[in-house]
């Protein structure tokens, strides 16, 4: 096993502009979002972002205008409501979206694993979805029972970028005591073409090995591996912090008129600091990083 | 003064709607009323159902499946969330979608700021669906509840704009054009259940499956809902009026279930 630890910033240099990207996560739970700040910085555009649901990663990149289309089954901010960055875009035709619903788009994903063009699925039957994406959703009939079924594209990505909680620096990524897994980050590391994973805390090697099952990415399918503590802030990494709820009210203010967020917002937060380590002391203080920190 | 709220009337009514042994989808909602909606609503009606006629009835919610509803937590946020007990936290969002798919949810509860009169809602796209008046939330997996539950329950406020001829996008199809065009499409013989709103419950009607007037809330008049609404429904002879909650499911949700108002909050 060679070393895959690097910096943010040399990870991020890996991906062009134009690239096609799957984001772990879910909704705001685990959104890689030091990763994509520190792309903001680095002036990324024309991306196409896979999701399962998008959230609070999708909307800060749609908010520079960073993202040329999102295939997913939400995007949004749960609880704090709409995703106005992202929605602006799209009514202002800046921004083309692929509908599809969960069933569906985890199918994709499990193509991808497989190494698979397309994968058959029944939830796209009078919808939609299907109506307006015909180049990706083709209505074809069982060979051996002739029912009606869709088939859709694998959701095959050029990179695939996850936040997760610890790893060794060899890439072996393992899950804590109480973790909440609602979503499809193991599933898209195997369908990954090249993966990137952040984690809170890098261990030491035999940490891992001593609990080898607690293992759900492993470091052969690993590119690079960067600890990143807080690397999912303002969003929750569970096990390791809740979601800094002060923070998302400000966002969700200065966001739903187009134009403040950019000014007010992506300045003070993404553009001003010069990296992850600035970001932390520009959003948080030490008592609310406490506050923060579930136990 | 009615010694209940529109939402408690609401709750004893998807709880009704519930039987013994059954497993219910909650899913997510953004914001506001529509979080009352999809998730508050459906999580006291579900704890009023095992309360009384269906002990054994049990939900899937975010990633819990049968989480504790007599340890509902008093804030939802994420902590809360990874360790509320429940009998089973899968490892990835496959069980839950392979479960869906394979049919094993008896009833959902879902929402959507468009619905037509066979029941087709619309949460993706208001206007044209390449360049929309309102981009909505997408999908999630109300197609899937559309397509593989059997009973999925509507909850959505009564207004002309919601209910109307044509959802201008269908993300999840109901009874698609009526009749039986929704098993011509290829899909299963389920299809929307009851819808309830903040007026009336309506159902759908067994031959053309066109969405009609089934009971009125205490109160309500016809003229009041038709006014509200954006096409005509069915209407049956005669209409009953929507059962009251009981001053015991009141007094269970204030006091028990629902104190701190986290989940009947708009």
């Amino acid at each position: 096993m060679k070393s895959k630890l690097t910096t943010l910033e040399d990870a991020v240099r890996r991906v062009p502009s134009g690239s096609s990207i799957a984001l772990g996560g879910s909704i705001l739970r685990r959104q890689p979002m030091a990763f994509v700040r520190e792309m903001i910085r680095q002036g990324k555009r024309d991306l196409t972002i896979f999701g399962y649901p998008c959230g609070l990663a999708t909307d800060m990149l749609a908010g520079v205008g960073a993202v040329k289309r999102v295939e997913a089954v939400y995007t949004g901010l749960f609880q704090f409501g709409m995703s106005y960055n992202f929605r602006h875009a799209v009514e202002n035709g800046e921004l083309e979206i692929k509908d599809y619903p969960e069933v569906a788009q985890a199918a994709r994903y499990q193509a991808a694993a497989m190494n698979i063009d397309f994968i058959v699925t029944k939830d796209l039957l009078g919808t939609g979805m299907a109506k307006y994406n015909p180049e990706d959703i083709v209505e074809m009939v069982s060979p051996f029972t002739g029912e009606k079924y869709h088939a859709v594209k694998a959701a095959k990505t050029d990179f695939t970028i996850l936040h997760e909680y610890v790893a060794d620096e060899y890439g072996n990524v393992q899950w804590p005591d109480h973790w909440d897994a609602d979503d499809l980050d193991m599933l898209m590391a195997k369908a990954s073409k090249r993966l990137i994973v952040t984690v809170e805390k890098i261990v030491p090697h035999n940490q891992i090995t001593s609990q080898p099952n607690r293992t759900f990415i492993p470091h052969s399918w690993v590119e690079a591996v960067i600890e990143v503590p807080f690397g999912a802030h303002p969003a929750p990494c569970d096990a390791f912090y809740d979601e800094d709820d002060a923070h998302m009210e400000i966002y969700q203010s200065l966001s739903r008129e187009p134009g403040r967020w950019r000014k007010e917002y992506a300045e003070k937060y993404i553009y001003g600091p010069k990296d992850h380590w600035e970001y932390l002391d520009t959003s948080l203080t030490p008592s609310r990083m406490a506050r923060l920190i579930v136990r | 003064m009615a010694f209940y709220t529109c939402n408690e009337l609401m709750a004893a009514a998807t709880a009704r709607e519930l039987r013994d042994n059954e497993l219910g989808f909650i899913g997510v909602g953004t914001d506001g009323r529509a979080y009352t909606l999809a998730v508050g609503i459906p999580m006291v009606a579900a704890r009023l159902a095992q309360l009384s006629h269906a002990p054994n009835f049990t939900i899937f919610w975010n990633n819990l499946l049968s989480p504790k509803l007599d340890e509902i937590p008093p804030y939802l946020t994420q902590d809360y969330l990874t360790k509320w007990p429940c009998a089973f936290q899968p490892v990835t969002c496959e069980d839950k979608n392979e479960m869906l798919a394979s049919e094993r949810f008896d009833v959902s509860f879902d929402s959507a700021p468009q619905i037509d009169r066979f029941g087709n809602m619309n949460i993706t796209a208001i206007g044209d669906y390449k360049k929309p008046k309102v981009r909505l939330v997408g999908c999630l997996a109300q197609p899937d509840h559309f397509a593989f539950v059997k009973r999925p329950i509507i909850l959505t406020d009564l207004k002309r704009r919601t209910f109307i001829e044509k959802v201008d996008f269908i993300t999840s199809v109901g009874y698609l054009d009526g009749g039986d065009s929704r098993i011509r499409a290829g899909l299963r013989p389920y299809g929307p259940w009851k819808v309830i709103t903040d007026k009336c419950i309506l159902n759908f009607d067994n031959e053309n499956k066109e969405m009609q007037l089934e009971s009125l809330h205490p109160g309500v008049t016809l003229e009041e809902v038709l006014d509200h609404m954006g096409f005509r429904p069915r209407i049956p002879e005669k209409i009953a009026t929507t059962m009251e909650p009981t001053k015991e499911q009141v007094r269970v949700i204030r006091e028990s279930i629902d104190p701190n108002h986290s989940l009947l909050r708009a």
